[in-house]
């Protein structure tokens, strides 16, 4: 199965440190879930889970072994880095964390409820663009439930798969 | 589609620092450690201490080690010779 | 992965090392004591009073290894398999000491938090139990800072200083590099204690070496 993984502009897993076999050319090698230091197997994102794991360097993984679904993202046996998604750049972070802040602008202004100080004013929280995804979810979910919070990510996921054209 | 509020609004950073260990160890389930990381990719403030933990066992690990006495190493290793093959 | 600080690696390579010693090869049996006395003697402290009784038992427990060897079988790895000499040992000697052992399960109980609740905002606040101030990113202090002879000591003090449960499995666990399996069956004590142990001494270190980079 192929899906996604957020790493750090390293190459590192951005909670387990670990350093993955990039691509270059040709697929990475095969990592098997026991080098992971949680012992929980190889994460990967299906198109819906990618707005909750924003980072700096966006790959293609393909996972296979045994593989079980969760809320918001995959668990595999093993997997391996098949290409870097170049599109996810910093301008492409830029823009995409610009367009969740709009967003949340949008609901607020719409919403007979009253919002008070819920935008970020630091020059660097306006620039964190996972943190803007999940404010303007947050949002949502404050006006309409759950179900909005999961509409809202799911625009974040079609603004993603459009501009960084995953298939 | 799955609930995801609960994963949302999951742990507050009180909650985080103790669960650490558990996430370092491998202890958690797949839903507590979705969680856990969630509130890491969102919370610097427990990413950094995450951090900081990793880092101090690591320093520990750069530590020499409480060795016993030369004096009981002696010891031990005439023991060893009275013991070994005729 | 936390490396152990020094020695021979006994794990890989065990076959080798007991081949070595049934030929009373004098060079690997050094290199077993150098390897493995430190965890022998730190499982040892969980037991005995003082460091030189911990001494005698170690001393005891390699001649209990040399009695086993002959009949030692690869289904533990030597360091698992000698610890549990050592533990069985420490035990017997144990019984005789008055005072309560480090690994009473009362001690375990108690509540420590990992970090001030000060820290952290009221309940009546906004962002209820999120930090007051965020911990720093140690990952922009100079590699030179963190690994200097100065940081190394105020660790090697703060584990010195830990109350005896915490600093021997801290200890044996990244001091020394043993699994969380290995040391829980040494000191005989269950997965969660060992791991709340664990705990608390690293979050007591950290924040020993937080005020040392903050202040």
């Amino acid at each position: 199965m192929k899906g996604y993984k957020f790493l750090t502009a390293d190459g590192e897993g951005l909670f387990s440190r670990f350093a993955w076999p990039l691509p270059n050319g040709r697929p990475g090698r095969w990592v098997e879930s026991e080098i992971e230091p949680c012992r929980s197997g190889i994460h990967a994102c299906r198109k819906d889970d990618l707005p909750y794991w924003i980072a700096p360097a966006l790959y293609e993984i393909e996972v296979d072994g045994p593989i079980e679904a969760h809320a918001i993202k995959v668990v595999a046996g093993r997997g391996r880095l098949l290409r870097r998604i170049d599109a996810w750049d910093a301008a492409t972070r830029h823009a995409y964390g610009q367009m969740c802040f709009a967003r949340a602008h949008e609901l607020v202004a719409a919403s007979e409820d009253r919002f008070d100080d819920w935008a970020p004013t630091t020059e660097i929280a306006l620039t964190e663009s996972a943190r803007l995804g999940f404010i303007a979810a947050t949002i949502a979910q404050l006006i309409g439930g759950v179900a909005a919070h999961l509409e809202e990510r799911r625009r974040q996921s079609e603004w993603l798969v459009a501009h960084l054209a995953l298939d | 589609m799955a609930d995801s509020s609960h994963v949302e609004h999951g742990y507050a950073c009180r909650e985080v620092v103790e669960l650490v260990s558990e996430y370092l160890e491998g202890a958690m389930t797949p839903e507590q450690m979705t969680r856990f990381e969630l509130h890491l990719n969102l919370c610097d403030g427990c990413f950094s201490f995450v951090e900081q933990v990793r880092t101090t066992a690591g320093m520990a690990g750069r530590l020499s080690e409480d060795q016993i006495s030369d004096e009981m190493k002696t010891k031990l290793l005439a023991a060893f010779r009275d013991w070994g093959p005729e | 992965m936390i490396v152990p600080a020094g020695g021979v690696d006994v794990a890989d390579g065990d076959a080798t090392l007991v081949a070595r010693l049934r030929d009373g090869d004098e060079r690997a049996f050094e290199a077993a004591v150098d390897s493995l006395s430190p965890a022998m003697l730190a499982v040892a402290r969980g037991y005995v009073r003082t460091r030189s009784v911990a001494e005698e038992v170690v001393q005891e427990a390699w001649l209990g290894v040399f009695k086993g060897l002959d009949g030692f079988e690869r289904r533990s790895t030597l360091r698992i398999w000698v610890l549990q000499i050592v533990a069985n040992i420490a035990r017997k000697r144990a019984v005789g000491e008055a005072r309560s052992l480090p690994f009473s399960s009362l001690e375990v109980g108690d509540d420590e938090p990992a970090v001030e609740p000060e820290r952290f905002r009221g309940a009546d606040e906004p962002y209820p139990g999120g930090w007051r101030s965020f911990p720093t990113d140690w990952r922009t202090l100079p590699q030179t800072r963190l690994l200097a002879r100065e940081t190394l000591d105020l660790v090697d003090r703060a584990i010195a200083e830990l109350p005896e449960a915490q600093r021997i499995v801290i200890t044996l666990r990244d001091v020394i590099g043993c699994g969380a399996e290995e040391v829980s069956e040494a000191l005989m004590i269950s997965d969660g204690n060992q791991r709340v142990l664990l705990h608390r001494a690293r979050t007591r270190v950290r924040a020993r070496l937080e005020r040392y980079f903050d202040g």
